[in-house]
């Protein structure tokens, strides 16, 4: 008997994504060659053993229904458990710092009153990185605190808007602040006590407007809260400087492969597309390549989704090229973002820098 | 909607013997093709894409993997709640159990199976063949000619016509004779091992077949004949698409390798082709700073740090630094080690090659077994 049941939150903005977000929320955003960001929060949870999973929308879901259906890629579609849609309310998106509207929590409650497990791990649907809850959860039951928090040890000098961790000497939270640079960087994911929920939802009935963050720490005192620390590498996605940078990170294979460990397998919306074809003459290299795509000219230092085709003579190097992008003959692209289905037309130069990478919205011709 | 107008039944049974190490460990079906499929979805595919949502796989030699492949169907669309994929094994009764004896054998142990569906029309179809095909129009022929059994047929060139099971027909393509790798052929019609019944005359054809101490259960050798002799309609449908028999390691090679012609006869890539797999959970491949592709088709999951040159890469397939990979095919996992030189070979699913080996080169293909390594 599973006793975690899981929360995905997915009712919120990152306005440093700006073009990537305006026909979509942040988790559905492309990554990778073929997923989306949620495939990361919701592979997470299925590969730790979480048989139910509940998904807090935004109110422009669309894009995600289309892409996760009834779960079925993560074995979600179950009689007992599986995948639950909770419908986000439409005001989630004033405080570019909140994941967890506490407000969804309180128009969901049924979830939580029902649902037959003891404790909650939520995580925001953006977390990207590959995490093995199991020790987590097994260390929350231990410990019989009423939550864990997961957090990482930031490097010296690192700069990054979250809300950081104070811990005392027995490893118990003290102090949480929203701040921009810090040691303990919340990952936005944590294990929560079912009971704890229904308690604030009653305590906290007219503070739906407040971020659960911001509720935990008033009632920081009176609760036993700790740490779980993820060492392994978190692909940050905090705005489309951090999507690029993330995206590069791809390329390099000790993070690739951290990513997409075949001990825990991130799943995604299955399309049936052939195989990648390279024709004589194509010229590839350090670049992440997705099936379905076909290439006749040179890509260097890219991520390159499905079916994309690049034409003869065109050259694409430090660029994201999203799903059904076409490059032109003789197009040169550096330092550009593609989102899905752009074209860019025969000869046309487009360039971007590493730290300002140009963005192309979706369906564009340029 | 109880009753299904036809119901397809794919003979997956068979060893496959002609393909060697290949099905040494899982049956022809289930054989690894053009990258990412294995043999079986071509024929499922069509089904899918011709409609007809139950269809009966017959298994009997090493079927572990094609169970496992096949799983609910839900790859295919094939996980119907009345219908989809049923996989369909030899069983014991009261009386003991038996083996397979052959083609026709084995659906008549499975007529109790097709008596559920109630169909007016069976499609017998092999698991084996690399073709796209809309069975309706076999079927609207089939009804139109108020046909008992239509055997598709493709244009052979004379000189091979002796290879293949040869259909004789008249004018208006009804079969007058069946002949099985004639040595002076009159017709260069050749059977494409795709046949459509009416039901009603299959099984009873089959009832008999059963009683025929002499038959070898087998559709050309027994069901054909008989049904000629009984003076029955059966015609032949001519299929003009693209149809390749992958039965033996050199057309499995050359046809994989045709996929690759910058016209191939095959459109894998056209967009209209829907063929569809089991194989798509691994992430994006790889190309490294020092690596190569060219002329190639590349699947999910697959590093490559070395040189591809005219080759196929299926899933997770993996070529280290400084290695040579050259016509060549590399099945789900391969490895190719560091500095390896690897040349008109197939490497079975897993198999790997050690650092800086040399394997194949020469005229006749060289295939690596599956699991197992080629070392220095």
């Amino acid at each position: 008997m599973n006793r975690t049941i899981g929360l995905i939150s997915a009712n919120y903005a990152i306005p440093g994504f700006d073009i990537l977000t305006r026909e979509r929320p942040p988790v559905s955003i492309p990554y990778a060659g073929r997923y989306r960001l949620l495939d990361f929060a919701l592979s997470n949870m299925v590969n730790s053993r979480i048989q139910t999973v509940a998904l807090i929308t935004p109110h422009y879901y669309r894009s995600i229904m289309d892409h996760i259906g009834a779960g079925k890629e993560w074995d979600l579609d179950r009689k007992n458990g599986g995948l639950y849609i909770l419908p986000g309310t439409a005001f989630g998106f004033r405080d570019p710092d909140s994941r967890f509207l506490f407000r969804d929590i309180l128009h969901n409650l049924n979830y939580f009153r029902r649902g037959d497990g003891d404790y909650i791990l939520v995580s925001s649907g953006t977390l990207t990185a590959n995490i093995d809850y199991q020790p987590m959860i097994a260390e929350h039951e231990l410990s019989g605190r009423n939550v864990t928090l997961l957090y990482r040890k930031t490097a010296p000098g690192e700069k990054r808007r979250g809300y950081y961790l104070t811990m005392s000497a027995s490893g118990e939270v003290k102090n949480i602040t929203l701040a921009n640079e810090g040691e303990n960087l919340f990952l936005n994911s944590f294990i929560v006590d079912r009971s704890l929920i229904l308690r604030l939802a009653r305590d906290f009935s007219t503070m739906g407007y407040l971020d659960f963050m911001a509720i935990l720490t008033t009632v920081l005192p009176d609760l036993r809260v700790g740490t779980f620390r993820y060492d392994g590498h978190v692909f940050f996605m905090d705005g489309t400087e951090d999507y690029f940078r993330s995206s590069m990170a791809l390329l390099d294979p000790a993070l690739r492969h951290e990513l997409f460990t075949r001990e825990r397998q991130i799943r995604t919306k299955i399309h049936d597309t052939p195989p990648a074809l390279y024709v004589p003459g194509s010229q590839v290299r350090n670049s992440l390549m997705t099936a379905g795509s076909v290439i006749e000219g040179t890509v260097t230092d890219s991520v390159v989704f499905r079916q994309v085709r690049i034409e003869k003579g065109a050259s694409v190097k430090n660029c994201v090229l999203m799903e059904g992008c076409t490059v032109k003959a003789g197009a040169r692209l550096e330092n550009v973002i593609c989102d899905k289905y752009v074209t860019i037309t025969a000869d046309k130069t487009i360039l971007g820098t590493p730290d300002r990478p140009c963005v192309i919205p979706k369906d564009e011709v340029i | 909607m109880r009753k299904k107008e036809c119901v397809a039944m794919l003979l997956a049974g068979g060893q496959g013997s002609r393909l060697g190490v290949l099905t040494e460990k899982i049956a022809k079906p289930a054989v690894s093709f053009g990258g990412k499929y294995r043999m079986i979805d071509f024929s499922l595919s069509n089904c899918v894409n011709s409609g007809i949502d139950t269809v009966g796989v017959l298994v009997q030699y090493k079927p572990t993997l094609l169970n496992r492949y096949l799983g609910t169907g839900a790859a295919w669309d094939l996980d119907a709640v009345w219908g989809g994929v049923h996989i369909l094994p030899p069983y014991a009764t009261q009386t003991g159990g038996e083996w397979y004896e052959g083609t026709a054998d084995a659906i008549y142990h499975n007529i109790d199976f097709i008596d559920e569906y109630d169909p007016d029309y069976v499609l017998i179809l092999s698991g084996d063949h690399l073709y796209q095909m809309d069975y309706n129009l076999m079927l609207d022929f089939h009804k139109l000619m108020g046909s008992d059994l239509t055997v598709a047929v493709k244009t052979v060139p004379w000189e091979e016509a002796s290879r293949f099971g040869i259909m004789s027909v008249d004018e208006e393509m009804r079969i007058t004779r069946f002949s099985e790798k004639p040595k002076n052929p009159d017709s260069n019609l050749a059977s494409m091992g795709i046949y459509i019944f009416t039901w009603s005359v299959l099984r009873q054809a089959l009832l008999a077949d059963h009683e025929d101490k002499q038959s070898e259960h087998d559709y050309g050798k027994n069901i054909i004949p008989t049904l000629l002799g009984q003076k029955k309609n059966l015609f032949a449908y001519v299929f003009s698409g693209y149809w390749k028999d992958v039965g033996t390691i050199p057309s499995y090679y050359t046809t994989q390798m045709e996929l690759l012609d910058a016209e191939p006869e095959f459109k894998l890539h056209d967009t209209r082709m829907h063929i569809l797999s089991n194989l798509n959970e691994l992430s994006a491949h790889f190309i490294g700073g020092e690596g190569h592709v060219e002329h190639s088709m590349v699947c999910n999951g697959c590093e490559i740090y070395g040189r591809v040159e005219n080759s196929i890469l299926s899933p997770g397939a993996v070529v280290e630094a400084g290695a040579m990979v050259k016509d060549s095919i590399l099945l789900p996992d391969s490895v190719v080690g560091a500095g390896a030189v690897v040349e008109r070979t197939i490497l079975n699913e897993r198999a790997s090659i050690a650092p800086n080996a040399c394997v194949g080169g020469s005229d006749k293909i060289t295939v690596v077994g599956e699991s197992s390594t080629m070392e220095v």
